[in-house]
Formats: C-alpha cells, structure tokens, sequence
C-alpha cells in the first residue's frame, strides 16, 4: 500500500529532526516516546478464514488501541490492543451468531480479545511487536509484524501503522465440539489491521 | 458403442453426459433437502461445499454437452409425433439446457451474495459473480428454489414422454439414449 522504504525515511528524518529537542528536553538516555491513540473511522481490523475450502472474509468494527512509540526509543515503546468480539462482522447474521456462541468466541463469557505488547524489534520491512495476545480466555505469546510511518496533516502528528498475522484459532480454544475440526473451517485466521493514529497528549 | 451421436442414436459421449448429469442432480437435491434442516454447523458447511462443489461440476459438463451436441448430429424425433408433440419436445428440452446452465448459476450467484464464496471441492475458489448484499441473496435464494421447482416440473415431463415413447408409442426414442440397449434402427447404422 505505502512504500515501507518512504516510511522507513520519514521515520528516520523525523527521528533526527527531533532528536536534539527530545534529548535536550529529556531523561538522560531515551527519547520520549509518542502517545497515540486510535482515529476509528479510518482504521479497519479485518480476519479472513477458509470456510468449505474458500477464503472468507470478516472485520471488527470495534477495538481500542493504544500505542506510545518511538523508532528510536523500542524499549519505552508499548502497545495495547482491545476488541470488542461482538463487534465482529462476517457480512452473514447467521454466521456471526454462530461465531458469538459458546462453541467460537463465548463472547457471553470472554467479551473482549486484548493484545499487549511491550517488546519491540526493527526488523527488515518494518518492526515487529511481540507480546501477550489472549482470545476465549486463552493467552499466548504472538508477534506482530507492521510498518509503520508518521505523517504530519495540517499540524497533527498521525502514525499509520499497518500489518498482518496468522493466528491459529484452535490454540485458543476457538472452536469446541464439532468446531474443532478444520476441514470446513480453517485452523488458521489470517488478521490485518490498517490503523490510522492521532498522537495525543498524556 | 460409438463414441459420436449419430442421426438415429446418442452416442457414448452424449449419454455418459446425460446419465452423469441426471446422477449429480440426484445427488444435488439429496444434499440440498438434508443441508436445508440443519443449523448452522460444519455438517451443513460440509453438505453445502458439496454442493456448491457439485453444482459447479455440473455447470462445467453442461458446457461440454452444449459443445458436443454443436460438433454433433442431434438423432431425429419420431416422423410419426404430432407438430404439438415436436414442438413440447423441443420446448422441455431447451428448458432442460437453460436450466443447467441457470440452476448453478444462480446458486454460484447467491453464495456470492452471502459472502459464502465458493470452491471447487477446495481445490480452486471461484470468482464472486455479484457484490455481497442481503435483500440480493433472498432474491437469489427465492429463484434457486423456484427453479429447483421448475426443474422438477420440467424432469417430470421429460421422463413421462420418455416412458410413453417407450410403452405408449414403442418408438426407440428412450432406448436410444440407453448405454446397453439395442434398438431396432439405432444400432443398424
């Protein structure tokens, strides 16, 4: 979508422009990082699954984020993710019931999927997030790979922040019963988020 | 056995076209009614994929037999039928074809409309033929279903005229299109 090489720049020259007044500013060692919070409307979370050997397609239309970055500072990066299950949209009414019941996500039970992370690694094409991902009560470690680039709009400081990763539904016990099998519907989701961030103050 | 039809008798191909395609039906409508009852739930997941996946191949070999009836002499109707009687012949087995073709595509066209898009037996998904919308995939169910009615309407008078033209009129028209029958003109080429 956007040039990983132009974000990785643009993360660059911001991080130099800014050092000297970070630094002057701040704590002896690391550069404060940027607290950002989630613009909604222009940000999507969206999950494609194999259903009867086709890929399907759902999103979440709710979730909070909160990510308090900087490329230059990894260590005091954190990120924490909340989606609302029952926000999820398959396109289907009676296949987003069957999702909300017992068997899947028991969204009765476990509302909420969270994602916390407080480990950050640069990588190649970008960065990547490693932390605690829990679903149906299940926590397990995953790591997220993204990109990520800043952008000044009309003077507000936004992080576009974009990204893919699999997750394996049945390590979170989505699926019981019958919907433990993976002939019909796949073991592996695939999850992308395209996420537009507003820089806040704390 | 001759592979090609000849002007008095269906040949190989053409009848393992026909008897294949009445065989998948058989099975389409046998997924179709256990599939219906069922909730939301990986057996009906797996009868549907079925026959989605069934539904497909029955789309692909009534191109084939469309092709082949084009490169092929259609066997002639009885000299002795009534012009009613032609022209009933032709009409239910155009609406034959039609529905071939219209039966598949509608269903193909309300799976898209769901968003349950479909694949061939998992081997390849296939191309969603219109955008996801709810009051388009009832539309769609409403004329799967009637077609399906229209089908059995359709079916029914084709294997009634074939019984008569075997019982009734002792003409060779149903044996002809049978793999191991001989008929009276038919085999003598």
């Amino acid at each position: 979508m956007r040039p990983t090489g132009h974000a990785l720049l643009t993360a660059i020259v911001l991080a130099t422009a800014a050092g000297p007044c970070l630094t002057a500013a701040g704590a002896a060692s690391a550069p404060p990082v940027t607290h950002y919070v989630l613009d909604a409307p222009r940000s999507s979370l969206e999950f494609t699954f194999q259903q009867a050997g086709a890929q399907n397609k759902g999103k979440f239309t709710r979730f909070a984020v909160s990510f308090d970055f900087s490329p230059d500072n990894l260590a005091g990066s954190r990120l924490e993710v909340t989606v609302e299950i029952g926000s999820l949209d398959t396109g289907d009414q009676e296949r987003d019931d069957t999702l909300h019941g017992a068997d899947l996500f028991a969204v009765a039970k476990f509302p909420q999927a969270h994602f916390a992370a407080s480990q950050f690694n640069k990588t190649a094409s970008g960065y990547e997030a490693i932390g605690k991902l829990t679903i149906r009560g299940v926590t397990r470690d995953t790591r997220v790979p993204f990109t990520f680039r800043t952008a000044d709009e009309h003077g507000v400081a936004v992080g576009y922040m974009s990204g893919k990763t699999t997750v394996r539904r049945l390590d979170f016990g989505v699926g019981q019963g019958e919907w433990r099998a993976t002939d019909q519907v796949g073991n592996e989701v695939g999850v992308s988020f395209a996420l537009r961030l507003t820089s806040a103050a704390r | 056995m001759v592979m090609r039809n000849t002007t008095h008798r269906w040949g190989a191909v053409a009848q393992l076209l026909h008897w294949l395609i009445v065989a998948l039906i058989i099975v389409q409508v046998t997924l179709a009614a256990l599939a219906g009852d069922l909730p939301l739930g990986m057996k009906k997941l797996a009868m549907l994929a079925r026959h989605k996946s069934v539904g497909i191949t029955i789309l692909g070999l009534a191109l084939v037999r469309l092709g082949w009836r084009q490169l092929n002499p259609t066997p002639a109707l009885p000299q002795t039928l009534k012009p009613y009687e032609r022209t009933l012949a032709r009409f239910t087995h155009a609406m034959l074809y039609v529905l071939l073709f219209a039966m598949p595509l509608s269903g193909w066209m309300m799976s898209s409309a769901r968003g349950f898009p479909v694949s061939w037996f998992g081997f390849f998904q296939l191309p969603d033929l219109v955008p996801k919308s709810q009051p388009l995939y009832h539309a769609l169910v409403t004329t799967h279903q009637t077609l399906a009615v229209v089908l059995g309407a359709v079916v029914t008078l084709h294997v009634a005229a074939a019984l008569k033209h075997h019982y009734v009129l002792r003409d060779d028209v149903l044996q002809r299109m049978l793999p191991l029958s001989t008929t009276t003109q038919g085999t003598k080429r």
